[in-house]
């Protein structure tokens, strides 16, 4: 029997009023009717934009705050162009990622790379968090570019460049001097073997071998770069143990 | 050790060996410095600082502050009575005011002196904070549960293989509290392990309660971290060990609940018995409350090798005459034809967990709970955990680290930090 989304009216009245601090229970049939609904698209797309009417300038941080835990559940594109505003919010930036990080699809990916277009600072590491979490190849240009960026920014542009790990990005981590001794090349050398781990759990031992083997020629015999070194070479090791994934 | 520390030990040791000779030495180094009978010499002490240093975190202090192998020297909590507590401790044991404190701990993984940290955070800080130590070049001993998602435990594994570094997860009961099943198990006396039974804790709760106003002696967004934004409250972030509101164990958004808490001892005791720590589930089998009501739903962590474990069973579902059971809602079905004996692995080195980390520190050895145990503990608990809350059976796929045919699964492999914390 299709599930009767209208007795969620109620439930979503309440929501729509919540706070923190005030009586959740009332909108826990949301909870239950989420799981109860898992073979009912129809219900589900009902429950969906309903949740999405919620993500308006009339509710308050707290209510968007629990429909975005539910969208990052039950979430699809439909949500993607209530939540991309929230994206250069302060107050609900995290809370739309939240949402937004696992909806699968172009959209949501979109979402955020042009979130981070328009963001700096805090929110901008944000957008860097997800895409990277994400693995978006398609934010590698925009990301390379804030490898110059400097401070905070540039680190965490290395550690999404490290995770998403296609060519692309393994060329633009590849660019930049690995012994450079601050906190962004460090960033990059960390991001640098981390894309080289990842073509050898592929299989790609030359490829990983030659990742390995730029940065162990770096920094061989440079004192400040022994961490480099000894690293690059414990990789050059496990491309040479034909055992190892 | 970082290779930096060993430089230092390196130079300690070298200059104390000329201390004699050199005219300007004993002005410099102290006979501290030097060791004693019961305190080896500066240049082989693990120099340690530790964050988070509340409930579990002063324990964990002084276990490794009690040792004679240890050089404590520094202290990060972001709750000033927690801080200052810490400190005190550390200067009250070495009689000066050296030690130093932090409210930030990237402050404290700066400082090229420290070889190893322990950490006693809420589980939202886990892999943060565990991953930046390795890149600073500390060893860790972490608190268990280790993991908050699933994603977190591959990126903290390969930190730690990435740059050599020993992690230790932080359960001491795995080995300490089940050696009654353990021991039989490995010895071969119940014969090939087929199916267990487990007492396994509620998952976490949203946590709904009110703002209060933030008192002056704690950092509110450094305490939240990677979490979602919420308005501070006592109860949300209370150290006790409860979970059933009062406390920072009771929610999701810091903690798997009993279900991990408790978990990581009772599951970890129950897999490292059945030899499955080097495994993760296959599957999850998801069984739902009976028609009539009678029975409860409950779940099957069923392993690659066919081992089930079932998780809150009904009672009239197990074996009537298990092979052996434990106190804390264990039981054993073993097929009874006796196996050989196998050794079963220990801690090394002298002083329980916090020994078997320190001794690894010194000679590179993976711990007993080394993180990648660790985290295949965890991957266990955390697939009960999202089967429950979805109510489905899942199939998991080690390789890729995903569940299989259930993408609103996938949904929940991992969360997304707020800015601006990224792993």
């Amino acid at each position: 029997m299709p599930f009767d989304t209208a007795t969620l009216d109620a439930p979503f009245a309440s929501l729509k009023a919540y706070d923190w601090g005030a009586d959740a229970s009332a909108f826990k049939p949301i909870d239950e009717a989420i799981v109860a609904t898992q073979s009912d698209a129809a219900a589900r797309s009902d429950i969906e934009r309903r949740l999405i009417a919620l993500l308006g300038p009339d509710t308050s941080r707290a209510c968007k705050e629990y429909v975005c835990r539910k969208l990052a559940l039950i979430g699809t594109a439909a949500a993607v162009p209530a939540l991309a505003p929230l994206l250069v919010d302060g107050d609900n930036s995290h809370m739309a990622r939240f949402a937004l990080e696992p909806i699968p699809g172009p959209e949501a990916g979109s979402a955020l790379r042009t979130a981070l277009g328009a963001v700096g600072g805090k929110l901008a590491i944000g957008m860097l968090s997800s895409l990277a979490t994400r693995r978006d190849a398609a934010a590698v240009p925009m990301i390379a570019g804030l490898l110059s960026a400097g401070g905070t920014t540039a680190v965490a542009a290395a550690t999404a460049l490290g995770a998403i790990q296609t060519p692309e990005a393994i060329a633009a981590l590849a660019k930049a001097d690995p012994l450079a001794g601050d906190a962004v090349a460090r960033a990059i050398v960390d991001a640098r073997l981390a894309c080289a781990e990842g073509l050898l759990r592929q299989g790609k031992r030359a490829e990983a071998r030659a990742l390995y083997d730029q940065l162990a020629t770096a920094a061989a015999g440079k004192p400040a770069a022994r961490v480099i070194e000894l690293a690059a070479t414990r990789g050059i090791v496990a491309c040479l143990d034909t055992t190892a994934s | 050790m970082t290779d930096r520390s060993v430089s230092r030990r390196r130079f300690l040791a070298s200059t104390s060996l000329t201390a004699g000779s050199a005219v300007a030495a004993p002005y410099v180094i102290t006979s501290k410095a030097l060791g004693d009978a019961t305190t080896p010499p500066a240049s082989d002490r693990i120099v340690m600082g530790g964050i988070g240093i509340g409930n579990m975190g002063s324990g964990d202090q002084g276990a490794f502050l009690g040792r004679p192998d240890v050089q404590y020297v520094a202290v990060c909590d972001v709750r000033k009575k927690w801080r200052d507590g810490g400190k005190d401790r550390v200067d009250a044991k070495y009689g000066n005011k050296d030690c130093a404190a932090f409210v930030d701990f990237r402050e404290l993984l700066a400082r090229d002196d420290i070889d190893a940290v322990h950490i006693a955070t809420p589980d939202q800080w886990h892999s943060v904070m565990t991953i930046a130590a390795c890149l600073a070049g500390k060893d860790v001993y972490l608190q268990k549960p280790e993991t908050l998602t699933l994603r977190e435990g591959p990126l903290m594994i390969a930190a730690a293989r990435r740059y050599g570094r020993v992690v230790s997860g932080g359960s001491q009961r795995v080995l300490e509290d089940y050696r009654t099943i353990v021991e039989p198990c490995w010895a071969g006396e119940i014969g090939t392990i087929r199916s267990a039974d487990l007492s396994i804790g509620p998952p976490p709760m949203a946590c709904y309660l009110p703002g209060q106003p933030t008192p002056p002696d704690i950092d509110w967004d450094l305490w939240l971290g990677p979490a979602a934004w919420e308005p501070y409250n006592a109860g949300r972030c209370d150290g006790n060990f409860g979970t059933g509101g009062n406390s920072w164990r009771s929610y999701i958004d810091y903690s798997g609940g009993s279900m991990t808490d408790w978990g990581a001892h009772n599951f970890g005791g129950l897999i490292f018995a059945t030899n499955l720590r080097g495994q993760q589930p296959a599957k999850v089998e998801y069984h739902p409350r009976s028609a009539d009501g009678k029975d409860g739903a409950y779940a099957t962590i069923v392993y690659p090798t066919g081992v089930e474990i079932h998780c809150n069973r009904p009672q009239h579902l197990k074996p009537q005459k298990p092979s052996i059971t434990h106190e804390r809602g264990i039981q054993i079905m073993g097929d009874g034809v006796a196996t050989a004996a196998t050794p079963v692995p220990v801690y090394k080195g002298q002083g329980g967990i916090y020994g078997d980390f320190i001794e690894c520190v010194k000679t590179r050895e993976r711990p007993f709970r080394d993180i990648e145990l660790a985290v295949n503990t965890m991957t266990g608990i955390h697939m009960l955990a999202i089967a429950q809350r979805l109510e489905r059976s899942l199939a998991w796929d080690r390789a890729t680290q995903a569940f299989t045919g259930d993408e609103e699964a996938n949904h929940l492999l991992d969360r997304a930090r707020r800015e601006p914390w990224i792993i």
